[in-house]
């Protein structure tokens, strides 16, 4: 759950840091690439899983292009809002030619089972949830850390003006980064669908608003702000589920988005953020 | 005497005459249309209330809050358990206190008590909320919505959980949904153009400019939260006894895309363009949805049972305005402030009159002194001032001079409060402020300018500079006559109208001047003002400083890289380099001093120090 909620929140904060914007339709992208699992049900899973990994990248590019690129030099509301539009537009697209209602998607049967050590039945799910986490984790690692395209990524994150002026290709910077989203998008998608066995057109809200409340959580901004952030959301839901009393479990969400509240009081910038640069003058 | 106006009579009442007019012929529209048309057009006229208090938040505030709906489904709740007859309630909701689910109230007092406890509502919820940063605030709001939907959605017993409430009484006729929402373009235009409106419309246009003019930026958005709480809740409560049934999904993720996407289209910043957002947006879906369930666009094409389609409608109108027209159908503008009746506007304006001095009054030399002692401030491991002590006395000029990245700007940020010094102390009159906010210590009497100008864009030069003496809370009216009289001072009144974001640059920075002095400091600090000016302007300038050290008896605080200014100005001079102060003294024995002279141009210069 936890590691579930710091991919989420890692697609959102890669976004932000780079062009300085919080994307609503990144649920949409999750939930597209989860229908794309729908609609390749006939092929072998692990070519529909590519599959939906491509239609992730290929959605969050199309959406920066057509929608994002025209407003990027608007304020940081205005963005908002235009990604709002679009996911509506996503989400409607598939009530309209899809279905309004969820359809349930076959998943391999090993995910189902579990697995016996010593007394202990752990679900075949944990594993495939944290080893594709720690494998998305490391991948991601290696492309910032490791590579041109990366350098030029964590630059342009820092100062995206200077990072221009040294040469770094804007167009290309923002493009990669939303492609990398989408392709978190995917993983959180293809997660979710074998933890559920189906699709909606609405599966995307609440993880988006999961991955929001991470990064405002962790300090807007810092891509290990987000991952902690969505690790403690995801601990924090999985404990009130277990120890809640049972007349208050159906209040969990509730309880669980109240929590940023309760922290900006004591941190209005986040966990990890500060108030520097807040008033630069 | 001269009156000045922040809008004349007739654009006032254009401004507030044409929403209500278009009220009123949507209503009567509806009245006379087929039943279904009408039903349709009451519900709009109750969705207009709700965007209504979109507007008063949104607009002003310029912070989108995605929470209000949050707002209009509780007040749609209390409504109904106060509406609805106690045999429903009991069937219904059974764990509701009897006293409630007892009560059968009429519409209009069950309303007003929905309205007053959205408002409760919506400032506990604000108190902490408006205190997060700008970008937080779309975030917690939808987080906040989120939880009212699972609370509605789950509390069973008190709420009828996620299959709602039916039975409600239908009581919501047009002629009372087009009272309410005539009503609420009232309220919202009046809290606009009230000072507390201004106040927080300055904090939209630059929040580091309106926190220095005495403005609390948490608070102005606080009370715009809970008004627009109460209009939210109004507009929830009304839609409800008119539809009769009511569910958690009523007022959820839908409803926040639609509202939020008839203010932005209309244009968020006037409550002109929530009206014409709310009627054009209202009128597109009605086609949309006969369209989706089977119907044909005008007849024309004919589409099969679609849904989705109106919805698909709505995000691409949002997606077409954001992108061509951010600023929405009205520009932002209200009635009154279109371009094509500025003639309107200038038949009206009042003819100018001799300025009769003595609107803020000329005081007597008062004493007192803002002082900082010691005080040291580190960026990361660059420490930028190092014990730096400063005095300045009301009704002096104190020059401030030193090379790029002496500090000089820094020491500002630290006697306007917007940076707290790892050590040392500032106090005003003797009193320790170290730790003040810049808005208060603006109310206390200490103002400032900017490098920048950080105009306020889309206020009038007028409105700019009364902002700032409502910022110290001086009433609408007579932050006017202060502003004109600035404005007079500084040789400004023929730019009243125009737009901040229209002047030229120097006319900016002028303006932030004079929004400083319209706070009616003691102390002055003046952050380079001289800077693009010519040097004929800087005559002027420095003829207007002088006129305020002696109308005024404040004391300025002046940062010039223009020596003409700071030599014809001060009487005395502190130049700091490296963080430290250099030397004290007239501008002429500071200009022989060796050290300056080497702190500027490097020891290697072959000084003729004292020549």
């Amino acid at each position: 759950m936890g590691s579930l909620y710091a991919l989420i929140a890692l697609g959102v904060t890669l976004v932000y840091t780079v062009m300085d914007m919080m994307n609503f339709a990144h649920g949409e992208f999750i939930m597209l690439s989860a229908y794309a699992l729908y609609v390749l049900a006939g092929l072998p899973f692990a070519a529909a899983v590519g599959g939906a990994v491509l239609t992730g990248m290929l959605i969050a590019v199309a959406a920066e292009r057509i929608a994002f690129r025209p407003v990027r030099k608007a304020d940081l509301s205005a963005q908002l809002v235009t990604s709002l539009a679009v996911a509506t537009i996503l989400q409607n697209v598939v009530i309209a030619s899809v279905d309004a209602r969820p359809k349930s998607v076959a998943t391999p049967t090993f995910v189902g089972e579990a697995t016996q050590i010593g007394s202990l039945s752990i679900p075949n799910l944990e594993f495939v949830t944290l080893g594709l986490t720690a494998i998305v984790l490391a991948g991601l690692g290696w492309m910032l850390y490791r590579t041109r395209a990366g350098l030029a990524m964590r630059a342009a994150a820092e100062n995206f003006e200077m990072a221009r002026l040294l040469g770094v290709r804007a167009d290309r910077v923002i493009a990669l980064s939303f492609a990398i989203s989408g392709a978190l998008a995917a993983a959180v998608g293809v997660l979710l669908v074998m933890q559920t066995g189906q699709v909606s057109p609405t599966m995307g809200l609440t993880p988006v608003l999961v991955g929001f409340v991470a990064v405002v959580i962790g300090g807007f901004g810092k891509m290990f702000g987000a991952v902690i952030g969505g690790l403690l959301l995801g601990i924090a839901s999985s404990l009130l589920g277990s120890y809640l009393p049972d007349g208050l479990v159906p209040f969990r969400d509730a309880i669980v988005f109240s929590l940023p509240v309760a922290i900006l009081i004591f941190r209005p910038h986040g966990l990890l953020g500060s108030a520097t640069g807040e008033a630069r003058v | 005497m001269r009156i000045a106006r922040l809008r004349s009579p007739r654009a006032a009442a254009v401004s507030l005459l044409v929403p209500l007019a278009l009220v009123t012929l949507t209503a009567l529209v509806g009245a006379n249309g087929s039943p279904s048309l009408h039903a349709t057009v009451v519900t709009v006229l109750c969705n207009l209330i709700v965007v209504l208090g979109l507007q008063v938040f949104i607009g002003n505030s310029g912070v989108y809050s995605f929470g209000q709906l949050g707002f209009a489904a509780a007040g749609a709740y209390v409504a109904s358990f106060l509406t609805m007859s106690a045999a429903f309630a009991a069937l219904q909701v059974p764990d509701l206190p009897d006293a409630i689910a007892g009560a059968q109230l009429d519409p209009l007092p069950s309303t007003l008590i929905a309205a007053v406890a959205c408002g409760l509502l919506a400032t506990v919820v604000g108190l902490p909320l408006m205190r997060t940063s700008t970008l937080a605030i779309p975030i917690s709001t939808f987080a906040f919505l989120i939880v009212v939907y699972n609370v509605l959605a789950n509390w069973e017993s008190v709420t009828g959980g996620s299959s709602g409430l039916v039975s409600i009484p239908r009581t919501t006729s047009i002629e009372s949904a087009a009272l309410w929402a005539g009503a609420a373009v009232v309220v919202a235009l009046a809290f606009k153009w009230s000072a507390s409106g201004y106040r927080l419309q300055a904090t939209r246009e630059d929040e580091v400019a309106a926190r220095s003019l005495g403005i609390s930026v948490t608070g102005e958005r606080l009370l715009a939260f809970a008004l627009s709480g109460v209009l939210c809740g109004i507009g929830g409560a009304l839609a409800v006894h008119q539809s009769g049934v009511l569910n958690p999904t009523t007022f959820y993720f839908g409803a926040t895309v639609t509202t939020v996407t008839m203010l932005v289209l209309g244009g968020a910043r006037s409550v002109f363009g929530a009206v014409l957002g709310t009627v054009a947006l209202s009128t597109v879906n009605e086609i949309l949805h006969d369209v989706e369930g089977g119907g044909s666009l005008f007849g024309l094409v004919s589409i099969g049972n679609t849904p989705g389609l109106a919805a698909i409608g709505v995000g691409l109108i949002l997606l077409a305005t954001m992108i061509s027209m951010p600023d929405g159908i009205s520009g932002g503008r209200e009635v009154g402030e279109l371009p094509w009746l500025r003639r309107l506007r200038r038949a009206t304006r009042t003819s100018p009159l001799p300025a009769v001095s003595g609107a803020s009054g000329t005081r007597e030399p008062a004493s007192g002194e803002l002082r900082a002692e010691g005080i040291s401030v580190t960026f990361g491991g660059l420490r930028v001032l190092r014990g730096v002590d400063l005095a300045l006395r009301r009704g002096e000029a104190l020059g401030l001079i030193g090379p790029n990245g002496a500090g000089k700007t820094t020491l500002v940020n630290v006697l306007s409060g917007f940076l707290v010094p790892d050590s040392g102390a500032v106090s005003l009159d003797g009193v320790d402020v170290s730790r003040r906010s810049p808005s208060r210590l603006a109310r206390a009497g200490l103002s400032r300018t900017f490098q920048a100008a950080l105009p306020f864009p889309h206020l009038s030069v007028l409105e700019s500079v009364a902002v700032g003496a409502m910022g110290v809370g001086v009433g609408r009216r007579r932050a006017v006559g202060v502003a004109d009289e600035v404005l007079g001072r500084l040789g400004m009144r023929e730019l009243a109208t125009a737009r901040a974001g229209s002047l030229p640059p120097a006319s900016q920075r002028l303006l932030g001047v004079a929004r400083a002095l319209a706070t009616d400091p003691r102390y002055l600090l003046l952050d380079e003002p001289a800077a693009g000016l010519s040097a004929s302007e800087g005559e002027d300038l420095v003829r207007i400083l002088e006129g305020v050290l002696e109308d005024f008896g404040c004391g300025i605080l002046l940062i010039e890289h223009e020596m003409s200014v700071v030599m014809s100005l001060c009487p005395c001079v502190q130049v700091i380099d490296d963080g430290t102060t250099l030397r004290i003294g007239s501008p002429d024995e500071v200009q022989a001093d060796r050290a300056v002279v080497e702190a500027y141009l490097g020891s290697s210069y072959p000084v003729a120090a004292s020549a």
